[in-house]
């Protein structure tokens, strides 16, 4: 039996038993290279599910939709190891109860979607520890050295052009998981700490403070940088983020429920060698 | 013969030590270069990273932040939250292409008025010789000039 | 025989537009992404995109501009206008659907307050639309009854020739003719082929879906809610819509100086319809986009008597989520039934 099959039979289990109240999964998208997340609550609907290499998309934000955990009942959802991360963060940070969260994994090594067997968010360590040691892709990782080799002005010049692309839809926003506030300091107003114009400069802005709130915290799912309609790549500043906070603190985001938010702790001889 | 270029540059403080230092640079007499303009803050755990990008798009051509030493917070560990962020928030600069060497950080305590005077002095000529952040000053330009098209 | 423009003489209308104090603009590959954007050569242009990401919006309507600057004294307030930049200028290569996304906008910004900003800008325009032939599996110009020859808001219309080297030439208002004839040295009468257009697959009926709209019933309707469960509400539908129009002004700057800018604003977000209470009308993100969509098919052709949709398919083409106006219209045509 195919993956895909398994978990229709298990969402269909619980759906029908009632252990869960919703499965979030993929379903046929508009095109034959797209697939669009699925919300089904009835068992009859599950095989409308899709679970194939195309299903890239990470669907932990939706948990954290205004209302949907608030009445303790579980929620099933497909993620991969990227998404389960999230979910760890999520619960660290009190977004939500990792309890109430039914996890149907799957990786995709290559093209072949592969289950992973466990079902609650603490019993992935191990496949989280794995994905520590993965490589980036290979075009990501030639462009990301390439701007780490530039002077500062070049560095400075390239996300100028790729900033100035920048049209504020906040895209890149409403895709991350980890962009949960209800009201973003964008859109605060009182005082206006980031200008609404998507000028050059509003726009280094904005995006310098979305790529800090996420440091530390970020999984590098591609959620943003796949949902950027002006394709910046702004998968690299992440990643950047994500390889000072492990080269600096040893952190790897999203290990465990109970992990302490990387910039919400210290220790008392963190490095300090630029502090004169 | 050309100018000088006297830079501009933000100081936020913590209020407990070096707000306290400058105040004791002042009371000491000690002279040191007016291009720092300071704001005083509760502590450095309150300087938010959105305070020194906000200087800099006001045009500011460096930044300065100094709080307590480890171990001296008010807070008892306020600067300890901030140093972190300093450091992910330098990393950050860099890979964008803000020169890090714009924003310096220090610890200066309520009793070191000599170390705020050099502090600032070093700061402002470190900050002369990097010159204006012209790359930035463009931009700020660009916003006050009218649509291209 | 017809008036054809061969692409290799591309090159020199350019030229002649240019030292005719044009400004030239047309469909590039720019930073990894395909938009609308001034060129001083003809080879800069990339006529082998189905469509570019950006719409000719941007060229009317930019997402950032600048009203007027202000000072204020103790005694004064001085304001010093910004308008936008006067001088002529020809956009080479829009789709029809981009330049009949400019028409469809016209009515609004003209309705009771005149915009400059717009009317300056469409005013001192010539669009050459090249049309279609090619399309991919998000054009829908059909089912809004348009085709990919449409010629609503186009100055010139050119159909490419079977040998892709040139392209028949319409000229349909006086502005088109007026751009084209200190060019006419470079048009030749022959008798090519135009290629034939790009085939785009109807996917709704549309009078279908609007009478459903239009029935209040519907308002309510569950629909709402379940097709927009996956909308994550970012504003990249709207800003990248050619006939999505709405917009914030904002005052950047402090208590003595500042700038004043116009800049897009999105029904998508929750943003939009906050009230300083705190209560937020449209609450919810199905209220949003039930609110699209009412207005781009009820409420706007209600007031201008015609839809605010060219089918141009950038909704649901770059959708983070794969939404769209394309599913919620085959929906909608399948519950109308």
């Amino acid at each position: 039996m195919s993956i895909e099959e398994q978990y229709r039979t298990r969402a269909k289990e619980l759906l029908s038993g009632g252990a869960v109240k919703m499965v979030i999964g993929y379903s046929k998208g508009s095109n034959a290279s797209r697939r669009r997340p699925l919300f089904i609550s009835s068992p009859d609907d599950v095989d409308r599910l899709v679970l194939d290499d195309a299903c890239i998309q990470n669907l932990s934000g939706y948990l954290v939709s205004e209302g949907l955990l608030s009445d303790e009942k579980r929620v099933a959802v497909f993620l991969r190891p990227e998404g389960i991360r999230a979910i760890n963060i999520l619960a660290a940070e009190s977004q939500l109860d990792a309890e109430q969260i039914v996890v149907f994994g799957f990786d995709v090594i290559g093209n072949e979607v592969q289950a992973l067997k466990v079902i609650h968010v603490e019993e992935f360590s191990d496949v989280i520890n794995s994905i520590k040691e993965r490589a980036p892709e290979a075009a990501e990782e030639e462009l990301f050295e390439r701007i780490e080799k530039m002077s500062p002005k070049e560095r400075f010049s390239f996300w100028q052009e790729e900033f100035s692309k920048c049209i504020k839809c906040y895209a890149c926003r409403q895709a991350c998981p980890m962009c949960y506030c209800r009201r973003c300091i964008v859109d605060s107003n009182q005082p206006q700490w980031v200008n609404t114009s998507s000028h050059t400069l509003g726009n280094f802005e904005w995006n310098i403070v979305r790529a800090f709130h996420l440091s530390g915290r970020c999984v590098e799912c591609g959620n943003c940088d796949r949902a950027c309609p002006v394709n910046i790549p702004l998968r690299l500043i992440n990643h950047r983020m994500a390889e000072e906070v492990l080269g600096a603190f040893d952190h790897f985001a999203g290990t465990s429920k109970t992990q302490e938010p990387v910039l919400a702790s210290f220790k008392k001889d963190d490095s300090e060698t630029f502090i004169l | 013969m050309s100018e000088t270029f006297e830079p501009e540059i933000i100081a936020f403080v913590c209020t407990y030590c070096t707000y306290a230092g400058a105040d004791l640079a002042g009371t000491s007499r000690l002279k040191y270069a007016p291009n720092v303009r300071i704001i005083r803050l509760p502590c450095t755990g309150r300087i938010s990273p959105m305070f020194i990008l906000k200087a800099l798009q006001k045009g500011a051509d460096g930044v300065l932040i100094s709080g307590c030493h480890p171990g001296d917070c008010h807070f008892t560990h306020g600067n300890y939250h901030a140093r972190r962020r300093w450091m992910v928030f330098r990393a950050l600069l860099d890979f964008i292409g803000i020169p890090p060497e714009r924003v310096k950080y220090s610890w200066i305590s309520a009793a070191e008025g000599v170390k705020f005077a050099e502090f600032i002095n070093t700061v402002t000529e470190d900050i002369r010789k990097l010159g204006p952040f012209e790359q930035y000053t463009q931009l700020i330009e660009q916003t006050q000039a009218p649509a291209s098209l | 025989m017809t008036k054809i423009l061969f692409r290799d003489k591309l090159d020199k209308c350019v030229k002649q537009w240019k030292s005719d104090g044009l400004t030239v603009i047309g469909p590039v590959q720019r930073a990894n992404i395909s938009t609308y954007a001034a060129v001083d050569h003809a080879a800069e242009f990339d006529f082998d995109l189905v469509l570019p990401d950006r719409s000719i919006k941007d060229l009317f309507f930019p997402q950032s501009e600048p009203m007027l600057r202000y000072t204020i004294k103790k005694e004064s307030i001085n304001t010093d206008e910004c308008l936008p930049p006067s001088g002529p200028r020809i956009i080479f290569g829009a789709r029809p659907c981009d330049a009949s996304g400019m028409a469809i906008d016209d009515p609004l910004f003209g309705w009771d307050y005149k915009d400059e900003y717009w009317f300056q800008r469409r005013n001192e325009s010539v669009i050459v639309t090249i049309a279609c032939t090619k399309a991919d599996d998000f054009c829908m110009c059909t089912s809004l009854k348009m085709a990919p020859d449409s010629s609503k808001g186009s100055d010139i219309l050119l159909r490419p020739l079977a040998g892709n080297n040139g392209w028949q030439v319409e000229e349909l208002t006086d502005r088109g003719r007026e751009a084209f004839k200190t060019i006419s040295d470079l048009l030749q009468e022959s008798a090519d082929t135009a290629a034939s257009l790009a085939v785009v697959e109807k996917k709704f009926d549309l009078d279908a879906c609007v009478a459903w709209l239009q029935n209040p019933e519907n308002f309510e309707s569950r629909f709402w809610k379940e097709i927009s469960m996956r909308c994550i509400g970012c504003a990249s539908c709207t800003y990248l819509c050619p006939t999505c129009h709405c917009f914030d002004i904002q005052d950047e700057g402090d208590t003595y100086t500042g700038i004043r800018r116009k800049n897009w604003d999105s029904c998508s977000f929750a943003l939009f319809t906050m009230h300083t209470s705190g209560h937020n009308p449209r609450s919810t993100q199905s209220a949003r986009w039930r609110q699209r969509i009412m207005h781009k098919f009820n409420y706007f052709p209600g007031k201008f008597s015609v839809n605010s949709c060219s089918g141009c398919g950038r909704c649901s083409r770059q959708c983070p989520v794969d939404m769209g106006i394309t599913e919620t219209l085959q929906e909608i045509s399948t519950l109308s039934l």
